[in-house]
């Protein structure tokens, strides 16, 4: 965790940097007259000093802690990636965005929403089970979903909320 | 008297308003999923709120949010099954209900320890929404008298608070969040000078950052994603004892069931401090006060009550705020407010005056959700024991499919899907490094309201801060917010203590002497 507060910091510490320069190069809108105190970069200046004043802090703190000795390694790397929950992570990770940022609308929602579901629920139960107990454990529940989830979605949001699917 | 009167026959005519059988349909089917999103690990009430906000776009307002509302009062109690059938808090609000849920299961006891969180959380929103009733009126009329002084304060304390108390451990976390919430409000055309913030020309951003895709992200996606990255919890077992509640419980523990009732609205009403902080206090202060400490932890029926009537109390406290200040009391009270927002109402300081018929709305709301809760907490225990068996990886895919059609759905824009995405991939991320969501919420929810307020009271004053520190509410504010962040900084609280000792002692030297 300290590790992680040190990396933390420094992006707050470029991110509030980002912020106030920007704020500061906001217009000010003198040709509209308008009070100096009302110009649309203070507010976020003010957040911006407040983040950095945050992101120094955790800086130095995780720093006193050691937190700035990274330290990666390979071997760190393979045990992370070889860890099982991480693995669900990714596989969800890839399956959920590759179906929200480019299924939809590529395919016709309905297909890409079933197939979605579909090939979600075979990936992670298909290592349950022997081969005869596949069919009946992974394949059908997830067809049976699949289909059922895909059509009451669709109808639902297309036919009774009257929106035009992607 | 004569308001009296007027108030409770505004409330007596929004209860028959919602007598019919289209509202009570509603009810029905809301309450009950509410429940099973409750019960369900992973499936949080703020992540159901958002959800079923994209399922409201098109009923009329009152009744979405009503639908709103019973998705709310039901899985706060809904959490209550799997803490104490699985050990896992269903949602964060049912934690410290594990504590002595589990036990009481384990000692043979589910019924009984599920009949005495139907009647915990029944009570505690009934005290809740007493002071719903009661206090929103008077706040509302209150906060007419506010100014941008006052309301600038409130954003800031709403968001030091909410930050120190969702990560007592380490507040300063709890305060980035909230920071990063305000940020994220920036951008898009600001309310003064319609200045586009941070948006480089894009016209999806112009608006900024839709509020229903952020929050079902942060909620939604970012909990598909732990949920799977966490092993499978263990399966449910069938009670065998009745899970009627019984009447002797509430008589032995009135005065645990009203304490907790009273922390948990109080909690509500702190800006972004929800369900889970008000059901460990209360839990906390029944335990300091309780003759039977030592059961504590081991199958309490004190500390049981305590701690599902704390959480439920919360609900209604928590949206005496939103109704009065448009600052949520809550995480989920939160996305209420948004859908409030969605369907055209005004929660704010006018409501009072605009339409004072609609808080006694929500008072009816909130009492048709409890006397749902009551009905399905005795008559629903199979149906719950097999939702609970649904295993997470035929739910969740479900799940996500509904967060991205849900985000889609409000402007039918596919940016809408990549603002839920990041925002979830963002949500994950903190929650990972312990961020507290509440406060980064709250942030995005009071971003607009302390820009204007701080720039049009500054333009007020010509830049003379006095106004900010001197007016009275506004002194009370900012002295809280600072002893907060000064408290929290160890030396220095370490150094309070000390002086605080000494001058005790000193003065009782003093006292015993005379």
């Amino acid at each position: 965790m300290v590790k992680a507060d040190f990396l933390t910091g420094v992006v707050l510490i470029f991110l509030s940097l980002y912020v106030i320069i920007e704020s500061w190069r906001m217009p000010r809108l003198e040709h509209l007259k308008v009070h100096p105190l009302s110009v649309p970069g203070i507010v976020p200046s003010f957040i911006g000093m407040v983040l950095l004043f945050f992101g120094i802090i955790l800086v130095i703190r995780s720093i006193r802690r050691g937190g700035h000795h990274l330290g990666f390694t390979s071997e760190g790397l393979r045990r992370l990636f070889n860890n099982s929950g991480n693995q669900r992570l990714l596989l969800t990770a890839f399956l959920t965005i590759g179906y929200a940022g480019f299924l939809i609308g590529t395919l016709p929602y309905w297909l890409a929403t079933g197939l979605f579901i579909f090939v979600f629920i075979v990936l992670f139960e298909w290592g349950q089970g022997t081969n005869g107990a596949r069919w009946r454990r992974c394949i059908l529940p997830a067809v049976f979903i699949s289909i059922l989830s895909s059509a009451a979605i669709t109808l639902l949001f297309d036919r009774l909320f009257l929106v035009s699917l992607p | 008297m004569n308001v009296l009167i007027d108030n409770l026959g505004r409330f007596l005519g929004a209860i028959g308003g919602f007598i019919t059988p289209l509202a009570l349909f509603h009810m029905a089917w809301s309450t009950l999923l509410g429940i099973i999103i409750g019960a369900l690990p992973g499936l949080t009430a703020t992540m159901g709120i958002a959800l079923i906000t994209t399922l409201t776009y098109k009923l009329p307002p009152d009744l979405a949010i009503l639908v709103l509302i019973c998705v709310y009062v039901g899985a706060i109690y809904g959490g209550s099954r799997t803490a104490i059938l699985i050990n896992i808090p269903g949602t964060p609000a049912n934690a410290a209900t594990t504590l002595d849920g589990f036990p009481l299961a384990m000692q043979g006891l589910a019924g009984r320890a599920m009949g005495i969180a139907t009647t915990g959380s029944v009570i505690g929103s009934l005290i809740g929404m007493f002071f719903l009733a009661t206090i929103a009126p008077i706040l509302g009329n209150y906060a007419l008298k506010f100014q941008s002084f006052e309301f600038f304060w409130l954003a800031i304390f709403g968001i030091v608070i909410s930050g120190h108390l969702t990560a007592l451990e380490d507040p300063i976390k709890g305060w980035i969040a909230g920071f990063l919430g305000l940020l994220v409000a920036m951008v898009g055309q600001e309310g003064i000078h319609a200045y586009e913030r941070f948006s480089y020309g894009t016209t999806e951003l112009l608006g900024g950052f839709a509020l229903i895709p952020a929050m079902v992200g942060a909620f939604g996606f970012a909990e598909v994603l732990s949920v799977m990255q966490n092993p499978p919890p263990e399966r449910a077992d069938k009670p065998h004892d009745s899970i009627l509640p019984k009447l002797a419980d509430v008589a032995r523990y009135w005065r645990t069931i009203i304490r907790s009732g009273l922390i948990g609205t109080l909690i509500g009403i702190i800006p972004g401090v929800g369900e889970d902080i008000g059901a460990w206090v209360s839990y906390a202060a029944a335990r300091r006060k309780s003759k039977e400490r030592e059961k504590f932890g081991k199958g309490s029926i004190e500390g049981l009550m305590a701690a599902e009537t704390g959480n439920n109390a919360v609900v209604p406290g928590a949206i005496i705020p939103a109704l009065t200040l448009a600052i949520p009391g809550s995480a989920p009270a939160a996305v209420l407010l948004a859908a409030m927002f969605i369907h055209g109402l005004r929660p704010g300081p006018l409501i009072m005056v605009e339409s004072p018929q609609f808080v006694y709305q929500v008072v009816a709301m909130v009492f048709f959700a409890t006397l749902a809760i009551l009905i399905y907490g005795v008559g629903l225990s199979r149906l719950l024991i097999k939702v609970l068996a649904i295993p997470r990886t035929r739910l969740m895919p479900v799940v996500f499919v509904l967060c991205a059609i849900g985000s889609y759905a409000i402007t039918n824009r596919t940016f809408d899907i990549w603002v839920m995405i990041g925002f979830g991939i963002a949500g994950f991320i903190l929650r990972q490094m312990k961020y507290p969501m509440a406060p980064l919420v709250l942030g995005i929810i009071l971003g607009d309201l302390m820009d204007k307020n701080l720039r049009r009271g500054l333009v007020l004053t010509d830049g003379d801060l006095t106004s900010f520190f001197t007016r009275p509410i506004c002194l009370v504010l900012w002295l809280i917010t600072f002893s907060s962040i000064l408290l929290s900084i160890d030396p220095l609280r370490h150094a309070l203590q000390e002086v605080f000792h000494l001058v005790w002692s000193r003065t009782r030297r003093f006292l015993s002497f005379h």
